[in-house]
C-alpha cells in the first residue's frame, strides 16, 4: 500500500509587499539585491512587522481547503545556519502551545477520495543561492536575497495520496483554487513548489525535497517507489531519511545525515506579538471566499439537472467553468455542458491550446442553438469547432463557408438515398432482410453529406424507402 | 564652564543666554579629551559634533523653533544603530559595521536638537555587569578608576557620571541600565516593556530587554522619556502610552502611597552597606509618607535560573546572524568552506558571548528544553502573577538595585554563579515588563548606593513621583574624577 | 549531571569553535547545574502568555521601494551579489 504526503509552499506573489517589511512580494523583476531593506536582510537591530493582508490570504486558503482557523495565531523560530538564510533562523509557524497557525484539519476531494489538510502555515522564504563556476575549485556561492521575506504559505498533507496521478490531479485542483482565490499566479516560476514524502507496505517515511517543478514530483515520486519497492523485494529495509532530487540524473539521493543531526531549538518569535483574528473578521473571509469546486458542482447538477460526471469536469476546470457559466442559458445549459465535455475537450486540454484558442463562450452558445434548430449536425459541430478554436471564426461564417449546414430537406436527402441505394445494392438486401443492418445505409448517407444530412430523418427515409 | 549641571538647568541657561550650545559641546569635548583617556567611557566620538551645535546656535539666534534638547550633549551606548556610524556592541565581530539606519529613540532626540557626543562602552552583546567583557578594554567607574562602573551599560554610565555628557540612552536586559546606574550614582530607568522603541537596538534578548534613559536627575529622566516614549509603527511590540506628560506631575510627592519591601531582595547578600542604605531609604519613603510594607515574592529565588535560561535562549538565536557573510569584519571567504568560515568568524566572539551562545543551544534543544527553557518560561509566567498580585495592594515595590557596592576589576570575574547574581534585584522587572528605576542614594567610603522603585506596568509617572520624592531626602557628594 | 561531551556537540551545532577554549565547556557546565535550582519550584499549573494585537492593527500591505542601494553598504561581490563561503 503506497502512501504519499505532500508539503507544499505557495509564495503569496499577488500580495504588494514581504510577509515581514515593505519590499516587493514578487521579486522577479528586481537586479539581485535590489529588493531589500534592513528587515529582510536581518541587519542588526532590524525588527519584522508582520503583514496585515498576508494573514487573511493565508486564513482565506485554509477556509477554502475547508481547514479549521483559530482565534489567534503565532509565530516561532526555526534556528538553522544556511546563507540563505538572513538571520540564520527562518520565522515560521507551529503548533507547540496549541493551535497556533492560520489552519488545519481541513481535507480536498481528489476523485472522490478525501485528501487530509493536516496544517497551513505562514512563514517567510528565504534567499536564494545561485552557483557559478563549472570545476570543484573554481565552484562560487552567489546569494541574492531578493526573495527573502517572500510570504510562503505551507501546505501540509497527510499521507492519504495512493499514487503519483492522484497527486497530480491534486495539485492541478490546488492550483486552480489558489489561483482564483488571487492570492498567486502558478504561472510564475517558482510560485508554488511541492515536497513529497513516500512509504510502501507500512515501512519508514522517506521525504524527497528540491523538487522543482510539478513534472519533476511526479517523477521523483514514481522513482521513489520504485526504489522502495525493489528494497522491499530484496527484504532490505528502507530506512527512514530525507532524499533530494538530483534533476541530471533524475534519481533521488540521500541527503547527508546532517538533517537528522538538525536542532531547530525553536520557540516563539517574541518580536511578533499574537495576532488575534476575530470571529467576525473570519466570517467576513469567509463570506468572501470565491465559490469552492464541490459547490459549484452540487450548483451544476441541482440547477441545471446535468449529470454529475460532466459536472464534476466542468466544476474542477476553471477554464472549463468560465465557458460554461457565460455561455449558457437556462435552457441550454445541459447541451453546452455536453458539447464542452465531449466534443470540446480533445481541442483544448493544455495550456499552450488553451491560450492559442480562439473560441469564446458565445461560440459555444452559437453552436447549441444551431443544433437545435436543426441547422447543424452534431457530427459537423465537432468539425465546427475545431476550426473556430484554429481561427475564431462565427459560426454563421462558418456555416454556409465551410458547406456545415444541416441537410433537412426531405427531397435533398432522398436524392442522396437513391444515389447509396444504387451503390449499395448488396447493402439494400440486407437491411431488407436484417433491420439492424440499416444503420450501415445510414452511415453511408452521412458520408456523401459529409455529416450534414439529418441523421433522424435520413433514418426514416432510408426505413420508407426499403418497405 | 560647568559641565556639573543637569539637562533642565543647562536648558534654561543655554534659553537666557548664558552660554552658547557651542561653548558648552565644546567644554564637553574638552572633557572627554581630557578624562577619557583614563575613564574609557567611549568607544567613537560624534566628529561633527561642534558643527551641529552650531547649526542649534543659529538656529536660535534666527528665533526659529529650536527642540525641546536645544542641543545638550547626549551619549548613545553602541548597541544602538546610528546612521553612518561604527556600531559594535563592544564586539570584534562587528568591528567594521556601520549602521545604514538611525534607531527611533536616535531618530526621536535628533528631531528635537539634541546633540550627540559620541557611542558609549558596553559589555559585548550587552552580556555582563561591569564591562569587563568588552572587546576594546573596560570602562573604569569615575568614583574610583580601580572599581567597576556596572554594566552592561558601563560606558552610558561613566560617561555621565564623570561629566562627558548630561545623559545617555543605556539598555536594560537584566539590570544593565540600573546596575551601572547604581554604582555610578546616577537615575537609571528601565520602562515598561513596550514602552520605548527598540528598533536599533541591537537584540540580545528581545522579549524582555528596553532602551533606558540614564540621567543626573529624576527630572531629566522625565525629561528624556517625553521625547523617546510611545507607539513605533518600526516596533511591533510598542504599546500606546496615550502621550503621557511624565513632567508635568512629577513633584506630586506619595503621600498615602503603600510601598511593598521585596523581603527576598533585602535579606541576605546584602552587603552590610547596602543593609544599613536600605533601611534608611525605607525611613525616607515613611519620613515622605509613604506607608511601608515587607511583601514576599517567593518565585524571586528562582529567578536568576529562569532569567538566564530565557537570554541565553534568545541570545543564541539573535547572534546567529553574526556569521561575517553580510556584514562584521575583514576576513576574505575564499579557500574557505561553509562551516570552517563560520566557525573561524565567530571566534571573535569574547568569552563570555561564546558561553552564552553555547548555554543558548543547549537549554532549548529538543533533549533538554522541557528541563530548561520551558521551566523558565514557565517560573516567568508565575512571577508575573505574583508581582501583579503584589500590585493590587501596593503602589511601588522597593529593594536596593544591586546588594553590593562597585567592586574592583577582576574580583568577580571568575566566579559565574557569583557575577550571574548580582542580577538578583533587578531581572524581576525584566522577566515581568514591569518598569523599574534606580535612584542615586548613597555614598559610602567614595562608593555608590543604589534604590530600585519597581512600578506596575505603564506607571512611569508616579513611579518618577516615588523617585523624585526619595532624590529630594538625599544628599550626594560630587564625583572626585 | 551535564554530560560534557553533549556541550562540545552543542558548540559545534551555534558554529563555535571550541578548539582553543575548553574551558568554557566547564564554566557552561557549571552555570547549567546552577539551573538546576528550576526543579525545585512547582509550576504545573503555568502557561505561557504573549503580547496580543489584532489583525487590524498590523501593518498594511503595500510596497515602499528602498532609494538606498542597501547592497552598497554590506559585503558585496561584483556590485550586485552577496558571496557566501564555498557550500558542500
Amino acid at each position: 500500500m503506497t502512501k504519499i504526503g505532500l508539503e507544499i509552499h505557495c509564495q503569496l506573489t499577488k500580495l504588494e509587499s514581504k510577509l515581514f517589511c515593505s519590499c516587493k512580494a514578487n521579486y522577479r523583476e528586481f537586479k539581485p539585491n535590489h529588493n531589500i531593506c534592513p528587515i529582510c536582510m536581518g541587519l542588526p537591530g532590524s525588527l519584522p512587522r508582520l503583514n496585515q493582508k498576508a494573514v487573511e490570504s493565508a486564513t482565506s486558503i485554509a477556509m477554502a481547503l475547508s481547514c479549521e482557523t483559530p482565534e489567534k495565531i503565532a509565530f516561532f523560530r526555526k534556528n538553522y545556519f544556511y546563507p540563505d538564510l538572513p538571520k540564520n533562523f527562518q520565522i515560521t509557524q507551529l503548533n507547540v502551545y496549541g493551535d497556533m497557525s492560520v489552519g488545519g484539519e481541513g481535507h480536498v476531494d481528489v476523485e472522490g477520495k478525501k485528501i487530509k489538510i493536516r496544517r497551513i502555515q505562514l512563514e517567510e522564504d528565504p534567499g536564494r543561492l545561485i552557483y557559478e563556476g563549472e570545476s570543484e575549485r573554481t565552484k562560487i556561492t552567489l546569494v541574492d536575497y531578493n526573495r527573502a521575506g517572500t510570504p510562503l504559505v505551507e501546505i501540509v498533507t497527510d499521507p492519504d495520496f495512493e499514487n503519483p496521478r492522484q497527486v497530480r490531479v491534486f495539485l492541478n485542483i490546488l492550483s486552480d483554487l489558489l489561483e482564483n482565490l488571487g492570492v498567486t499566479e502558478p504561472g510564475l516560476e517558482g510560485a508554488i513548489r511541492a515536497d513529497g514524502n513516500v512509504s510502501i507496505e507500512g515501512g519508514n517515511k522517506v521525504e524527497i525535497k528540491n523538487i522543482g517543478s510539478f513534472h519533476d514530483l511526479e517523477k521523483a515520486l514514481h522513482f521513489e517507489i520504485t526504489r522502495q519497492q525493489s528494497l522491499s523485494e530484496r527484504d532490505i529495509e528502507i530506512s527512514q531519511e530525507t532524499r533530494h532530487w538530483d534533476d541530471k540524473r533524475k534519481i533521488t539521493v540521500s541527503s547527508r545525515s546532517k538533517e537528522e543531526d538538525q536542532d531547530y531549538r525553536y520557540f516563539l518569535e517574541n518580536d511578533i506579538p499574537w495576532v488575534k483574528i476575530p470571529q467576525e473578521t473570519r466570517d467576513c473571509l469567509k463570506k468572501d471566499l470565491p465559490e469552492s469546486i464541490s459547490s459549484k458542482k452540487e450548483r451544476f447538477v441541482a440547477k441545471f439537472n446535468i449529470a454529475p460526471q460532466v459536472a464534476d469536469i466542468l466544476a474542477s476546470d476553471k477554464y472549463y467553468s468560465n465557458l460554461f457559466e457565460n455561455a449558457h442559458s437556462d435552457s441550454d445549459a445541459k447541451d453546452i455542458a455536453n458539447l464542452i465535455t465531449t466534443d470540446l475537450m480533445g481541442f483544448v486540454d493544455t495550456k499552450e491550446k488553451r491560450e492559442e484558442s480562439k473560441l469564446t463562450s458565445q461560440h459555444l452558445s452559437d453552436l447549441v442553438a444551431a443544433i437545435n434548430d436543426k441547422t447543424l449536425t452534431r457530427t459537423s459541430s465537432k468539425t465546427a469547432l475545431q476550426e473556430i478554436v484554429k481561427s475564431g471564426k462565427s459560426v454563421k461564417g462558418l456555416l454556409t463557408e465551410m458547406d456545415l449546414d444541416q441537410v433537412s430537406d426531405s427531397s435533398e436527402i432522398e436524392g442522396i438515398i437513391m444515389q447509396v441505394f444504387e451503390e449499395e445494392k448488396q447493402a439494400v438486401i440486407d437491411a431488407k432482410e436484417n433491420p439492424e443492418t440499416v444503420n450501415y445505409l445510414v452511415g453511408k448517407v452521412m458520408q456523401k453529406t459529409k455529416g450534414k444530412a439529418d441523421p433522424t430523418k435520413t433514418l426514416e427515409l432510408i426505413k420508407l424507402k426499403l418497405n | 564652564m560647568n559641565l556639573k549641571t543637569s539637562i533642565i538647568d543647562y536648558i534654561n541657561d543655554v534659553k537666557s543666554g548664558s552660554f552658547t550650545v557651542e561653548e558648552f559641546t565644546s567644554a564637553t569635548i574638552q572633557r572627554i579629551k581630557d578624562v577619557d583617556d583614563d575613564v574609557h567611557a567611549y568607544l567613537s566620538l560624534n566628529e561633527s559634533a561642534i558643527d551641529d551645535a552650531k547649526i542649534i546656535d543659529k538656529k536660535i539666534t534666527a528665533g526659529e523653533k529650536v527642540g525641546a534638547c536645544y542641543g545638550f550633549p547626549i551619549s548613545i551606548k553602541d548597541n544602538i544603530c546610528i546612521t553612518g556610524t561604527k556600531t559594535t556592541c563592544a564586539s570584534k565581530i562587528l568591528e567594521n559595521f556601520v549602521a545604514p539606519y538611525t534607531a527611533t529613540v536616535v531618530n526621536k532626540l535628533q528631531n528635537e536638537d539634541v546633540v550627540i557626543t559620541g557611542k558609549t562602552n558596553l559589555d559585548e552583546f550587552a552580556m555582563g555587569l561591569t564591562t569587563e567583557f568588552s572587546a576594546y578594554g573596560p570602562t573604569k567607574n569615575p568614583w574610583n578608576l580601580k572599581y567597576v562602573p556596572g554594566g552592561s551599560s558601563g560606558g552610558s554610565a561613566a560617561s555621565v557620571a564623570a561629566n562627558e555628557c548630561l545623559a545617555s540612552l543605556g539598555s536594560d536586559t537584566g539590570g544593565s541600565v540600573r546596575n551601572p546606574a547604581s554604582f555610578c550614582s546616577l537615575v537609571g530607568l528601565k520602562p515598561t516593556y513596550g514602552l520605548i522603541s527598540r528598533y536599533g537596538l541591537i537584540s540580545y534578548a528581545n522579549s524582555i530587554e528596553q532602551i533606558g534613559p540614564m540621567t543626573k536627575t529624576v527630572k531629566d529622566c522625565g525629561f528624556l522619556l517625553n521625547i523617546i516614549a510611545g507607539q513605533d509603527n518600526n516596533d511591533d511590540t510598542t504599546i500606546d502610552n496615550k502621550q503621557s506628560d511624565y513632567l508635568k506631575n512629577i513633584e506630586g510627592g506619595i503621600e498615602g502611597k503603600r510601598i511593598g519591601i521585596i523581603k527576598e531582595m533585602t535579606a541576605d547578600g546584602l552587603s552590610p552597606e547596602v543593609s544599613t542604605a536600605t533601611k534608611d531609604a525605607i525611613q525616607d519613603f515613611e519620613k515622605l509618607g509613604g506607608i511601608c510594607e515587607e511583601v514576599s515574592l517567593p518565585t524571586i529565588p528562582y529567578t536568576v535560573a529562569a532569567y538566564y535560561t530565557i537570554t541565553s535562549t534568545e541570545a543564541g538565536s539573535n547572534l546567529a546572524r553574526y556569521d561575517n557573510i553580510r556584514y562584521g569584519y575583514d576576513l576574505d571567504s575564499e579557500g574557505y568552506e561553509y562551516n570552517s568560515y563560520i566557525s573561524k568568524s565567530r571566534t571573535r566572539f569574547g568569552p563570555e558571548v561564546t558561553r552564552r551562545i553555547i548555554l543558548g543551544g543547549f537549554v532549548p534543544s529538543a533533549g533538554h528544553a522541557g528541563k530548561y527553557f520551558l521551566k523558565a518560561l514557565k517560573v516567568k509566567s508565575k512571577l508575573i502573577s505574583e508581582v501583579n498580585n503584589a500590585f493590587e495592594k501596593f503602589d511601588f515595590l522597593i529593594s536596593p538595585t544591586a546588594p553590593v557596592q562597585p567592586f574592583q576589576f577582576g574580583e568577580k570575574i571568575d566566579d559565574p554563579i557569583t557575577l550571574m547574581l548580582l542580577d538578583y534585584n533587578t531581572v524581576t522587572a525584566n522577566l515581568t515588563g514591569k518598569p523599574a528605576i534606580s535612584v542615586p542614594y548613597r555614598v559610602v567610603n567614595g562608593l555608590p548606593i543604589g534604590m530600585q522603585i519597581m512600578g506596575n506596568s505603564l506607571k512611569e509617572e508616579s513611579l518618577l513621583q516615588a523617585a523624585y520624592a526619595l532624590e529630594s531626602k538625599t544628599e550626594l557628594p560630587e564625583v572626585p574624577l | 549531571m551535564v554530560d560534557e561531551e553533549e556541550i562540545i556537540r552543542v558548540a559545534k551545532l551555534m558554529k563555535i569553535d571550541l578548539e582553543d577554549h575548553v574551558e568554557h565547556v566547564s564554566r557552561v557546565k557549571k552555570m547549567l547545574e546552577y539551573f538546576d535550582i528550576l526543579d525545585q519550584i512547582d509550576l504545573s499549573s503555568e502557561e505561557i502568555t504573549s503580547q496580543e494585537k489584532t489583525l487590524s492593527e498590523l501593518r498594511k500591505d503595500e510596497f515602499l521601494p528602498n532609494d538606498k542601494k542597501l547592497i552598497e553598504v554590506l559585503k558585496n561581490f561584483r556590485e550586485h551579489y552577496v558571496r557566501a563561503p564555498k557550500m558542500n
